[in-house]
């Protein structure tokens, strides 16, 4: 058979892959992986905060204080300012998540939970509540649907402006999911065509000697993967600071 | 064989188109991003929370043509 329409038939298999399936009753196999990611999450945590010592000697302890550090140092003090202290258990919960999420996903054999649309859209929700509700805490009620709007603007223009800003707030929620659940599903489904046509190819190279292109096809995979850990760590990033921009935006004075 | 231009290839068609714009944005941030830093790489760290607010802001583009190229 030719290896392209091999390839062909299962590129459909493997769109099929990606559906949900329900594994036990209403559970899908997206929501599986979700509990192991959030115990993984938990274990790591706790294990961590039981062992906690003013100078630490171990070296997970050195680990997993470094991730928090940075949460910290890169997204409360750089990018919320003043009063970020409060906020840091937040973002920090929402960044060792996804980034556990996403790199679980990496696991041959293994769902990323953050690959479906569904997962995402629940931490963006999560999100967006609580800086709304954070804002809300800081102006008060009408003083934040003011504050939506920069001050300092001609009194013609803020009913424009306003309305303008107040699309921005509300495609957050949207933007937010979306892009975190593009990012990982588009890069899975590129790695999984990759790992199709190396298999593809190499199984045909008995009978045609075109089957040595499937070498070609597994440098590139290896490159898709090591692009894929960067981008599993980035979009972990990208979530958790711009959601401490979004709170610092909502609770700064204007 | 048969080559039909269906509204679904229509739809895949527009959202490249709404992908342009957003990567030129993004280029043109990163691009902003990193004279700035190599000008004063003291103020790296806000100059990179500002990157990404930008980039953030011009993805959106690009996000909701991926949106809508679905639920259209």
């Amino acid at each position: 058979m030719n290896p392209l329409e091999e390839l062909a038939n299962g590129v459909t298999h493997l769109q099929h892959s990606f559906d949900s399936a329900y594994v036990v009753g209403p559970v899908t196999q997206y929501i599986v992986w979700m509990v192991v990611c959030l115990a993984i999450t938990l274990i790591v945590v706790l294990v961590c905060g039981r062992k906690l010592s003013l100078v630490p000697k171990n070296k997970f302890v050195h680990m997993v204080e470094y991730g928090y550090d940075f949460v910290r140092k890169d997204m409360g003090e750089n990018a919320i300012g003043h009063g970020y202290k409060k906020h840091v258990p937040f973002l920090a919960t929402l960044f060792f998540f996804i980034l556990i999420s996403n790199f679980v996903g990496l696991i041959p054999g293994c769902k990323t939970p953050t690959g479906t649309i569904s997962v995402t859209w629940a931490l963006s929700l999560v999100s967006f509540v609580y800086f709304n509700w954070q804002g809300i805490k800081a102006h008060g009620g009408w003083g934040y649907i003011k504050s939506i709007a920069p001050s300092g603007l001609p009194k013609v223009m803020v009913p424009v402006i306003w309305f303008f800003e107040f699309v921005s707030l509300v495609l957050r929620l949207l933007t937010l999911a979306v892009r975190l659940y593009g990012n990982m599903f588009a890069g899975h489904m590129a790695l999984g065509i990759f790992a199709l046509a190396t298999t593809v190819f190499l199984q045909s190279i008995t009978s045609s000697i075109v089957g040595v292109v499937g070498i070609g096809w597994f440098a590139l995979l290896l490159a898709m993967y090591a692009l894929e850990c960067l981008v599993a760590f980035l979009q972990a990033y990208v979530f958790t600071i711009l959601s401490a921009v979004y709170i610092s935006l909502a609770t700064s004075e204007h | 064989m048969e080559i039909a231009l269906t509204l679904d290839a229509l739809k895949l068609v527009g959202y490249g188109l709404a992908a342009i714009g957003p990567g030129l944005g993004i280029g043109i941030a990163c691009y902003g991003c990193c004279v700035a830093t190599a000008r004063q790489p003291e103020l790296q760290g806000r100059l990179f929370t500002n990157f990404i607010i930008g980039a953030a802001l011009a993805e959106a583009l690009a996000l909701l043509g991926f949106v809508l190229a679905f639920i259209l």
